[in-house]
């Protein structure tokens, strides 16, 4: 789904067997994009294993040191307490919906503009 | 089931003053009181309900049903509190009361004593039974709730804090009696008779993850009369025997290793933590502002905050829900060898309180007629 601040996608977490592989593909594919917010919905997820912490840690280091924004939504408050207990919340912003998600001030376009006026001086 | 009870206590000069006066200004036809006591723990109910919130956890999250049972607790009230069996501590003030000895019995914990059993009391000459059901710590002078009860001349007190009832009554003969004319569950007594005693000590409930994390915090700093069991190595810094930490391991008091427990490189441990016994911590995960129960394993690189874990399971302090850590291989428990097969059995549950001072029955004959409803075990203090 492409939002207007940026691109959400569902988690392929492990225990989703229909598109798993194909969604994975997907997501992977958003994250080599620059440019573009990705929004990782988690929503379907009703528990994490170890597959999905691997690819968890894979999406935050495809978009180190790049200009790509990811987010993740917890989408339950069990799936926000272990984002927390693996840390991963420290290193991605995590959120309980999407549309939270896509009204962070950081996100898309709007932070760029943000970032650029900050640098030359003039009021947003 | 109570023929051959020596359940009582009789008032002697100096012995047991309180009860004594307080039963002649009662009553005068008494020299003397008999008071029985008798402490409900978590039966095999609660047990099947820590299974079922288990299997809860695996539901979808936006079930209903799941959101609502995720949030109970899955540790029963036998689970030490830096190493403390709170058990042992309600005996302790039922021997300051100088009763002899005292009935232990499971049950679920919303559930009191049978009216039958009640009766069966009364029968032998008891005045007066003091029930604990042990769902909260409190530091409650049981002499006070004895005179109270006595100068109130009702059936049944009930000890009641702010937050409501303590689990804990008191019931006269009046009451032991008409417990054997009904056949439901209570206290021998309807809400009319009931008269509550406002306890304004140090209380909490610990069954409730929050109040057990207050309470694991003011043990660590004397704010109540609990202490940690272990060696105070550094201020507010103890460990239990046994326990070995490596050399990078950071602990930030106040704090509580328990025994046995092992801590690996880079984890920390505190502030406001504690780690129970035989648990493992492995390398670089951070425990803090949280308790980690009894045979825990923390998988490396956590963090726990705020958090109350119990072998597989994460229970979020703040919001009260219930994680499963067990699929991302994050936590587990840890099984005894010996008790691989019957972790959790109520053999284990009363063994230390009966190792050396069972008079009617070995904690092993309890655990085989436990099976059947309201077992009775009797415990000489």
């Amino acid at each position: 789904m492409k939002a207007s601040a940026g691109t959400v996608l569902p988690f392929p977490c492990a225990s989703r067997s229909a598109g798993r592989r194909a969604l994975r593909k997907e997501l992977l594919r958003a994250l080599r994009a620059s440019g573009s917010p990705v929004i990782v919905d988690f929503s379907d997820c009703g528990t994490l294993n170890h597959e999905d912490i691997d690819l968890m840690l894979k999406c935050a280091a495809q978009v180190a040191g790049r200009d790509t924004q990811l987010l993740f939504v917890s989408g339950s408050r069990a799936t926000r307490v272990l984002l927390d207990v693996t840390r991963v919340s420290s290193l991605v912003p995590v959120f309980n919906s999407v549309t939270e998600a896509l009204a962070y001030p950081q996100t898309g376009a709007a932070s760029d503009a943000e970032d650029f006026l900050a640098s030359q001086g003039q009021e947003p | 089931m109570h023929t051959s009870t020596v359940l009582s206590y009789e008032a002697k000069s100096g012995d047991m003053p309180l009860v004594a006066q307080a039963a002649k200004s009662n009553s005068e036809r008494k020299e003397a009181v008999e008071l029985g006591a008798v402490v409900v723990v978590p039966a095999k109910e609660d047990f099947a309900a820590m299974s079922l919130a288990a299997i809860n956890i695996n539901r979808a999250p936006s079930s209903p049903a799941a959101a609502t049972e995720d949030s109970r607790p899955f540790y029963s009230s036998r689970v030490p509190i830096l190493g403390n069996d709170i058990l042992l501590s309600w005996m302790d003030l039922v021997r300051k009361l100088g009763v002899g000895s005292l009935w232990l019995t499971s049950s679920s914990t919303d559930q009191g004593v049978p009216c039958s059993d009640l009766a069966g009391f009364a029968r032998q000459g008891l005045d007066q039974l003091l029930v604990i059901k042990l769902k909260s710590y409190a530091e409650m002078d049981l002499a006070d709730l004895v005179r109270f009860h006595c100068e109130s001349r009702n059936p049944v007190t009930e000890a009641q804090d702010a937050r409501g009832q303590l689990g804990v009554c008191l019931l006269d003969h009046l009451a032991l009696h008409a417990g054997g004319e009904k056949h439901e569950f209570s206290c021998g007594a309807s809400e009319s008779e009931r008269m509550p005693y406002q306890f304004r000590g140090y209380a909490k409930r610990i069954m409730s993850a929050t109040e057990r994390q207050e309470l694991v915090g003011d043990a660590l700093t004397a704010a109540c009369a609990m202490r940690p069991l272990g060696t105070e190595i550094r201020e507010q810094v103890w460990i239990g025997e046994g326990a070995k930490l490596a050399a990078s391991v950071r602990v930030i008091g106040p704090a509580y290793i328990g025994d046995r427990t092992i801590v690996r490189s880079g984890a920390t441990v505190g502030p406001f933590a504690s780690v129970e016994h035989d648990c493992v911590v492995d390398c670089g995960t951070t425990v803090e502002r949280s308790t980690v129960l009894p045979r825990t394993y923390l998988a490396p690189g956590l963090l726990i905050r705020h958090q109350l874990v119990d072998g597989g399971y994460v229970e979020d302090l703040t919001c009260g829900i219930v994680a499963d850590l067990r699929p991302a291989g994050l936590g587990s428990r840890i099984q005894r060898r010996e008790t691989r097969q019957q972790a959790f059995s109520e053999a284990n549950v009363f063994a230390r309180a009966t190792s050396a001072s069972a008079l009617g029955a070995s904690a092993s004959d309890f655990a085989r007629s436990s099976t059947t409803s309201q077992p009775w075990l009797q415990v000489k203090l």
